[in-house]
């Protein structure tokens, strides 16, 4: 199977526990603040895993190592590059 | 370690997540918990909003992704005209 097919597979299994419970198809009578958890699930799962995903970005552009000299040299041979290519005719 | 800007930028998202992802928490999952009397209940809107408000934002986005898709697919297609 392919990474397609379990994904959306699980999400399936995921959503109809998700609705079987919402609208009480079980018969189970859920306490009243577990219904209200219950139905903003999804919504609430998507909500944190943006912010997961928005926190790591944030933590490894703070955390990233900087490579001062490796730049330098790098911006030096950009330009010797470009002036060697524009020598040799081609436009930027 | 990054420096200056970067490292300003990347903590402020930590930051903001933190902060949507302890609001968030606490209106879905801490309220129901708390009686309907106390005082902590002014701090958030009513509930429905906690599915309408990620998914209107989430709509909007996609809106601004399909808006930009569009115009650089427009900007490709005036580039290649001028050049035939």
């Amino acid at each position: 199977m392919t990474k397609l097919a379990q994904w959306l597979w699980a999400l399936a299994l995921l959503g109809s526990a998700w609705a079987a419970l919402t609208m009480g198809a079980l018969g189970l009578e859920l306490p009243s603040p577990c219904r209200e958890i219950l139905w903003p699930l999804p919504a609430y799962l998507l909500v944190s895993a943006g912010c997961y995903a928005l926190g790591t970005v944030g933590y490894r552009v703070a955390t990233f190592h900087d490579c001062e000299d490796a730049a330098r040299e790098l911006q030096s041979q950009i330009q010797e590059a470009r002036a060697d290519l524009t020598r040799r005719g081609l436009r930027f | 370690m990054a420096t200056g800007t970067d490292q300003v930028v990347g903590l402020g998202l930590v930051a903001v997540s933190l902060i949507i992802f302890t609001y968030y928490t606490a209106w879905v999952i801490l309220l129901p918990f708390i009686d309907s009397e106390h005082v902590i209940h002014k701090f958030f809107l009513p509930r429905a909003y906690a599915v309408a408000i990620p998914l209107a934002a989430g709509l909007l986005l996609l809106l601004c992704v399909g808006l930009f898709i569009t115009y650089i697919m427009l900007k490709k297609q005036r580039v290649t005209k001028k050049a035939q």
